[in-house]
């Protein structure tokens, strides 16, 4: 057995065991085939290695506690050996599936099939100048100096997995002082099991985009329970500059048979802002694992986000934002709306460093459970080594206020619609919060909307 | 000409717990406005609550009918639609419910059980501005989310404007007087005066005399331990002023 299957379990104990095994033949083929720079390939090797040593996250490991991928990894045979072939026609979404999911206004637009950019769904008008925004394939043939150093050892098992098997992606570069005007929309439509792709978005010293990236799939029969039949698995990776301003919205809408599972890493630069905004409906398994360095003096980042489950659906939406320059300011509000029998896991941190001096950081976490067999665990912490900071945090679990029931109904509204306004303004509050741009706001209303419609009372 | 509200030997309990209507018998015709009166524990918030439809009470005995029906065995959100109107005693704050948006589907839930066509916005906004020029009220608290900041008077004055929009055949109001400084008072009495019409009858729940002072009531009950135990006209309200209800509530 190769060094790279063995892990060492707390104890100091060997243990024997392989998750990457299922993947070395796909993988060694497609090293095999591809024409790659050097660097990306011993790159894939090393991640690959990493993967192996570290293994499929286990609920053993603290971070993993509430959440279980076992509906993914029991899910055999996945044919997640390879990496995916190109899209074939049927792994593509269909046009009237895909017009829910569009913004109401002109897009850069990228579609990707199971981790494949489709060129024919891809379209936008001309790029200004100091734009570079194009798929991973295409930024490896032409720019591969925007991706090399892009990859960091610091992230997870799956960013590993991700980083060694990925087939495609999104790259956007700004120059420095260059504002996209036109919104960025990336659309990862997945039907397959083991999508990895990724999304790179580099700005400059004061230039500004707005990218939104969703996630769909198949919409399938509804009940989100049993084994997952699609897997995506997708890498961000957001570097700002000086003064330069990310809004990103992440909608992710997948099929009740779909797993998915992202990590976005993020380092802010002086002054810098990233204004993120995450609506997490989809999917029978999912957790999105935020990593927020606050690198530059007050940097600025800003989470607002809402997961709302139903039936057997489970999400985990872990963030952690460390704080190193001077002065950074970190706002977070994320809420929950969890019916049936459904799990809803935040898992927030809030780091400071020694000398993170005039910190402002808040993190609020508040659910609300619709049923008795719906279940939250939520875990917001702190970690302050700095003096000079001013940190709150706090979490909440209730249920529809009673009183508020009543007092709609008391003016001739049923009970249903009573419930569905509450809901409704429950989650909007933190949607209309997030102070989006108008096409992006409505985008993730119509999402809002879209959930409490297709919700058995 | 029949009753609007017809109440007979209504008994009823807080869930699982103690009786506190102990039989009330009530009579109330279109046009009407009639006071109950009583000290506090009497059942007064109690007997609005089972008439509006509040969960957490029990009736164990008696009837109303409402216009003929059977009202006791309609849900609140039914009782509304066809007319009952609550206004509360403490109304409640609803947050990122836009006060607007509330009063719509309310007022249209309300035209929809009766076979109307429901108003569009336009048609919506022209009612609201009359309502707010008749009851003389501010337009800058239907931008807010519904009670959600408002003072104790603008809660009041909110609770007689949706009144207002919704034009109840019965109208209970709660306590409307409690925790008004005299100017309000003034304020939310003229606006259920302005609302007194041959079809429509109120029954004014209060704790103090003085509301009868401004919506001069054609009945006044005193309520006490559950029952009425004295009903007269509007110059019982004036006796009462002079000799209190404690030897009407001794007495019982």
């Amino acid at each position: 057995m190769p060094i790279w299957s063995m892990r060492l379990e707390a104890g100091g104990a060997m243990l024997m065991t392989d998750d990457s095994a299922p993947f070395r033949e796909g993988f060694d083929q497609m090293l095999a085939t591809a024409a790659e720079p050097v660097w990306l390939t011993f790159r894939r090797r090393a991640e690959m290695d990493r993967f192996a040593l570290l293994g499929f996250p286990t609920r053993r490991q603290e971070a993993w506690r509430f959440t279980d991928l076992e509906p993914l990894t029991a899910a055999a045979p996945l044919p997640m050996a390879a990496p995916l072939p190109m899209a074939m026609a049927d792994d593509l979404p269909s046009p009237a599936s895909l017009a829910l999911w569009l913004l109401p206004v002109t897009t850069h637009r990228l579609v990707l099939a199971n981790g494949h950019v489709v060129p024919s769904l891809s379209a936008g008008p001309p790029l200004p100048d100091g734009v570079w925004l194009a798929s991973v394939a295409e930024t490896l043939r032409r720019r591969p100096d925007l991706l090399e150093g892009a990859f960091g050892d610091e992230d997870g098992a799956l960013a590993a997995l991700n980083a060694a098997l990925f087939t495609d992606g999104v790259v956007l570069a700004l120059e420095p002082g260059v504002t996209l005007e036109t919104p960025v929309e990336v659309i990862h439509h997945t039907t397959a099991a083991g999508a990895h792709a990724r999304l790179h978005i580099a700005l400059g010293a004061g230039s500004r985009a707005t990218v939104v990236e969703t996630a769909i799939g198949p919409v399938g029969d509804g009940a989100a329970a049993g084994p997952v039949t699609s897997w995506g698995n997708t890498v961000g990776v957001v570097t700002l500059g000086a003064d330069a301003v990310l809004t990103h919205l992440h909608i992710q809408a997948e099929g009740p048979a779909a797993c998915h599972t992202a990590a976005v890493r993020a380092v802010l630069a002086d002054r810098a802002r990233y204004d993120a905004c995450a609506v997490i409906t989809g999917a029978r398994l999912s957790r999105r694992d935020m990593a927020v360095v606050l690198a530059g003096d007050e940097a600025e980042f800003r989470l607002y986000g809402a997961y709302l489950l139903d039936g057997g659906q489970e999400a985990t939406l872990s963030v952690r934002a460390d704080h190193l320059g001077l002065g950074c300011r970190t706002d977070e509000v994320v809420k929950g709306v969890l019916a049936g029998a459904s799990h809803g896991v935040f898992l927030g941190t809030l780091a400071v460093a020694p000398g993170a001096d005039g910190a402002d950081a808040r993190q609020v976490n508040r659910n609300l459970l619709l049923s008795p067999t719906a279940r939250v665990d939520t875990k917001p912490e702190l970690e302050i080594l700095a003096d000079d900071v001013k940190c709150a945090h706090g979490a909440t679990v209730g249920s529809l206020d009673e009183a508020a029931l009543f007092y709609l109904q008391a003016r001739g509204i049923d009970p249903e619609t009573a419930r569905r306004m509450l809901v409704e303004a429950f989650a909007a509050e933190v949607l209309d919060a997030a102070g989006l741009p108008t096409a992006l706001a409505e985008l993730a209303h119509r999402h809002l909307w879209r959930w409490l419609d297709g919700r058995d009372s | 000409m029949s009753k609007l509200l017809e109440i007979r030997g209504l008994r009823a309990r807080i869930a699982g717990g103690r009786e506190v209507l102990k039989g009330i018998d009530l009579d109330v015709s279109p046009g009407e406005v009639h006071a109950i009166m009583g000290p506090n524990g009497a059942g007064k918030s109690t007997l609005s609550s089972v008439l509006a439809g509040k969960p957490g009470y029990e009736v164990t005995e008696g009837t109303v009918r409402y216009l003929g029906h059977d009202l006791l065995t309609m849900p609140a959100d039914e009782r509304a639609r066809e007319g009952v109107f609550l206004a509360f005693q403490y109304p409640v704050e609803i947050p990122g419910v836009n006060n607007m948006y509330f009063l719509r589907a309310a007022l249209n839930a309300g035209r929809r059980q009766r076979g109307q066509a429901e108003l569009d916005a336009q048609q919506f906004l022209k009612s609201v501005r009359e309502r707010l020029k008749l009851l003389d009220i501010g337009d800058d608290l239907l931008r807010r989310a519904v009670n959600v900041g408002f003072s104790g008077g603008e809660k009041k004055r909110n609770e007689i404007f949706q009144m207002a929009m919704l034009e109840p055949r019965l109208a209970i109001l709660d306590e409307t007087d409690s925790g008004l400084d005299i100017d309000a008072l003034r304020a939310v009495s003229d606006g259920v005066n302005r609302l007194r019409d041959p079809a429509r009858a109120i029954v004014m729940i209060t704790h103090y005399q003085r509301l009868l002072d401004y919506i001069v009531p054609d009945r006044v009950h005193v309520l006490a331990d559950g029952r009425i135990v004295a009903s007269g006209d509007k110059t019982f309200a004036a006796e009462l002023e002079r000799t209190g209800y404690a030897h009407l509530v001794d007495a019982a």
